[in-house]
């Protein structure tokens, strides 16, 4: 197990270290720098202040070199100088890390309590009139965007309710209801995506185990339906499900950008869309790298999860 | 004895009732905070490094001017500006000084006292003379300070501009939203991710990219204002949240430059009670050909891309009717110095559009244009929707004259570097001038050599025309010769104008005193507002 540990370690930080040059070759790919940004909004070009500001964040120095800087940076602790903002990069990433985490945490959390129940019902009653209703909705969840679906809870809110969720972040020990408001729509409108891929995983497993022999041999002995079906075979068709709910997890950490941005949640994804379209290359760095973190993590997370829930599976051992 | 009928309380009661609430309405009531809507995070909050409407609208609450139009009355001229630092003012020197005597009671929100060195220290800052000891990042109004000599601050409450020449515009750039008082006790690159001035609202809280918080002064020098004791800019992204947040009561005011004529009348229909004002963006939409480029050496050709756009389509197809045909300057109802409409009517590209579409393949033919050689050229335009629509509708027009054009999509970061390097043959775009003023548009524009002058259009008989228009001390004779110079440089194609965008702000019933002006960028004070809630 620790060598295995070990293995993944050393491979998570070559992939981490692989990304970095990749965000960093990419990002300068793109036309245009910040200071290209801030002239061209004043609709004219100053060629000696562009070079003036060029040299003050150290953007006329080579690629190598900036490229050093920034991990020397990152080593240190320091994530540099937002451009745009004129402030610690850290300080305008901090606030926004919380609430795409916890976006992610509540979206999953509703897809895993919609999904998996679900998914072992439709697999239970295949091919029964609940069986075909619950794969139409899964099947709706999977073709409908969640930003689409956020903008139709948004019109529905207001159209019927006259009422909409905060637009500015509430901090759950000032208003916790609100708090709780602000995060269920968009969290619904992520999680119900999300739910119908976890259902239909969950069924595909479970209609696989089902059909095993210690199933039939559990049945014989007269247990009841839900130790057999919750007890041996949910346990055993989970493995493919807790995969999923991993990379659902990592996924949506940064793909949460068009909801974050129709329900006007300061988060990280909607943050990053802007960094990028001001080539405030701190930021679009470290934000990158932090979504990049948190897939690897996942990942391992994911994997070291396996051996605790198929006692089968054991690390390192061949 | 008759006793008189209940219909005849009815009717006295409702003869008194609105009488008495509408001088209940016009008494303004403090308190309250209004809740504003911003589309983007100001890039900063120093408005002197800026050129966006989303930097000025939340920072011109926490600042003054020496001078300002004002804010209760919707169009802006010379007839409008009232004081703000400066008591009072006069021009000497048969105009060669501009003196302005300073209030005496003002302080900065950080209880430094305001003097004429603050005013000083401002100017010199944008006219980057060698003594400043700070810089600003971008300084995109150096231009508006050109004629200014010097500036002499001779006690602490005498400010003096010398001028090379007269100059009547220089009142109505300092009356502009994009002229605060900077402090000089306080470096200007400190004013970029705060602000610190004199005015009706200090900066409260920023929270990047999401809410702008300001509260009210308590110490501001007009006794009684501000009437709000707060103002919470909420940066909303997405079109249709923003309208929704408004809808819902969340917000009390969409933002003031959505040029969203379809859904700001859809969301009043919605909710009627909303009050919708249709007024002017000061933003005008144009087609600059390159003349750098030989093919444009040829007059014929452009007069024949201008001959071939049809003004009102453009306003129906290109802007879903939020448009006003218009030349180089705002015309009337909402601007002071454009051309009358009739006037503009004559001038080639605004006639009978079938007439002209003959006549421009006429040229094109002349030139040696036709169905078997047809013209070729790509049209640039920055990939943003309002661009591209136009542009598409014009590539359209142009179809239809036999010139084979194609779209070309720039994205904002490069747009401008890529316009100042010629790096085009036609494009599509849109300027907005800060005051309603001929030389604030004159010399960015259209004099040789000018900053924006993307075209490379350059007469010097024009640029005389111009040098005196803008030292002509005389109203109406200045207005005849800023209205000779607009024609001119239409016939001259010095920029193709198709029209002026219109504007349509969103607000809830109860606030009052926000009345929006013909350029967006002058009257976000909030001094005066107040909610009658």
């Amino acid at each position: 197990m620790h060598v295995y540990l070990f293995q993944r370690f050393i491979t998570a930080f070559l992939t981490l270290f692989g990304m970095s040059v990749v965000i960093f070759i990419l990002l300068r790919l793109v036309p245009g720098n910040i200071v290209d940004i801030l002239f061209s909004s004043a609709g004219f070009v100053n060629p000696a202040a562009k070079q003036e500001i060029a040299h003050e964040l150290g953007l006329d120095q080579s690629i190598p070199v900036q490229y050093g800087r920034w991990l020397r940076d990152i080593a240190r602790g320091d994530l540099g100088k937002s451009y745009r903002y004129d402030i610690p990069a850290w300080q305008v990433i901090k606030p926004r890390i919380p609430v795409t985490v916890e976006l992610a945490f509540f979206a999953l959390l509703i897809a895993v309590i919609l999904g998996v129940p679900v998914g072992v019902l439709s697999a239970v009653r295949q091919d029964t009139a609940t069986d075909y209703l619950l794969r139409t909705l899964s099947l709706a969840g999977l073709s409908m965007p969640s930003f689409w679906l956020g903008m139709v809870i948004i019109l529905f809110l207001v159209s019927w309710f006259g009422w909409i969720p905060s637009m500015t972040y509430v901090s759950p020990f000032e208003d916790f209801k609100a708090h709780v408001l602000q995060f269920l729509f968009p969290a619904l409108a992520v999680g119900y995506r999300s739910s119908a891929l976890i259902m239909r995983i969950t069924r595909s497993s479970m209609l696989d185990v089902l059909r095993e022999d210690y199933i039939r041999t559990a049945w014989a002995k007269g247990q009841r339906e839900w130790i057999v079906v919750f007890g041996h075979a949910l346990r055993n068709a989970m493995l493919p499900v807790v995969t999923v709910i991993g990379i659902e997890f990592a996924f949506m950490i940064g793909g949460l950008v068009v909801t974050e941005t129709v329900f006007n949640l300061p988060g990280v994804a909607r943050y990053l869309v802007d960094a990028i379209l001001w080539r405030d290359y701190p930021v679009v760095q470290n934000l990158v790298m932090f979504i990049a973190i948190v897939v690897v993590v996942a990942n391992l997370t994911v994997d070291i999860l396996y051996g605790w829930l198929d006692p089968r599976i054991r690390y390192g051992v061949r | 004895m008759n006793r008189p009928s209940w219909r005849l309380w009815v009717c006295a009661l409702l003869a008194v009732f609105p009488v008495s609430v509408a001088n209940s309405a016009e008494t303004p009531k403090p308190g309250g905070i209004l809740n504003a809507t911003l589309l983007e995070a100001p890039p900063s909050f120093s408005i002197h490094d800026e050129t966006t409407i989303s930097a000025v609208w939340p920072a011109m609450p926490c600042y003054n001017n020496l001078v300002l139009f004002d804010p209760l009355k919707k169009q802006e001229s010379l007839d409008t500006i009232i004081p703000e630092l400066a008591e009072k003012w006069a021009s000497q020197d048969g105009g060669k000084s501009l003196v302005f005597f300073l209030r005496k009671d003002v302080r900065w929100h950080d209880g430094q006292p305001f003097t004429s060195k603050d005013v000083k220290h401002t100017f010199d800052t944008i006219r980057e003379t060698p003594d400043i000891t700070s810089k600003l990042r971008v300084n995109p109004r150096k231009l508006w300070y050109e004629n200014v000599e010097s500036i002499e601050a001779p006690d602490a409450q005498t400010v003096i501009f010398r001028l090379k020449r007269p100059q009547p515009s220089l009142l109505l750039m300092l009356a502009s939203g994009y002229s605060p008082i900077y402090p000089a006790h306080v470096p200007v690159a400190e004013l970029r991710p705060k602000c610190l001035g004199t005015g009706p609202f200090k900066l409260k809280e920023y929270r990047q990219g999401e809410l702008i918080e300001m509260v009210k002064n308590p110490d501001y020098f007009v006794k009684g204002r501000p009437y709000l004791d707060g103002i919470r800019y909420t940066i909303i992204k997405d079109r249709g949240t923003r309208y929704s947040a408004l809808q819902a009561g969340r917000q009390d005011i969409a933002f003031i430059w959505e040029v969203a004529k379809t859904i700001s009348e859809t969301t009043k229909h919605a909710v009627p009670q909303l009050v919708l004002v249709e007024t002017s963006t000061n933003v005008n939409d144009h087609i600059i050909v390159n003349f750098r480029r030989p093919m444009f050496k040829d007059p014929r050709i452009w007069k024949a891309i201008n001959l071939a756009v049809d003004r009102k389509g453009y306003i129906q197809a290109g802007r879903q009717g939020a448009a006003i045909i218009g030349g180089i300057l705002l015309p009337r109802p909402y601007g002071v110095w454009g051309l009358p409409e009739e006037e503009q009517r004559k001038l080639p590209g605004f006639g009978d559009p079938v007439k002209q579409k003959a006549e421009a393949k006429k040229l094109l033919a002349e030139a040696g244009y036709g169905p078997s050689n047809p013209l070729k050229f790509a049209v640039s335009t920055r990939a943003i929707p309002t661009y591209v629509d136009i542009a598409s509708y014009v590539i359209d027009q142009l179809k239809q004259v036999g010139i084979e054009a194609t779209l070309e999509q720039v994205e904002t970061g490069v747009w401008h570097p890529k316009m100042s390097r010629g790096e085009f043959e036609v494009a599509l775009n849109l300027t907005g001038i800060g005051p309603d003023d001929p030389d604030a548009n004159f010399y960015e524009n259209f004099r040789c050599g000018s900053i924006r002058n993307y075209p490379d259009y350059c007469n010097p008989e024009v640029d005389s025309l111009i040098e005196k228009e803008s030292q002509t001390l005389d109203q109406k004779k200045r207005l005849a010769l800023v209205r000779e110079i607009d024609k001119r440089l239409q016939l001259e194609g010095a920029r193709l104008m198709l029209g002026w965008s219109k504007e349509y702000v969103l607000m809830w019933p109860y606030v009052k005193n926000l009345v929006p002006h013909q350029s967006i960028y002058n009257y976000g004070r909030m001094q005066e507002v107040w909610l009658n809630k």
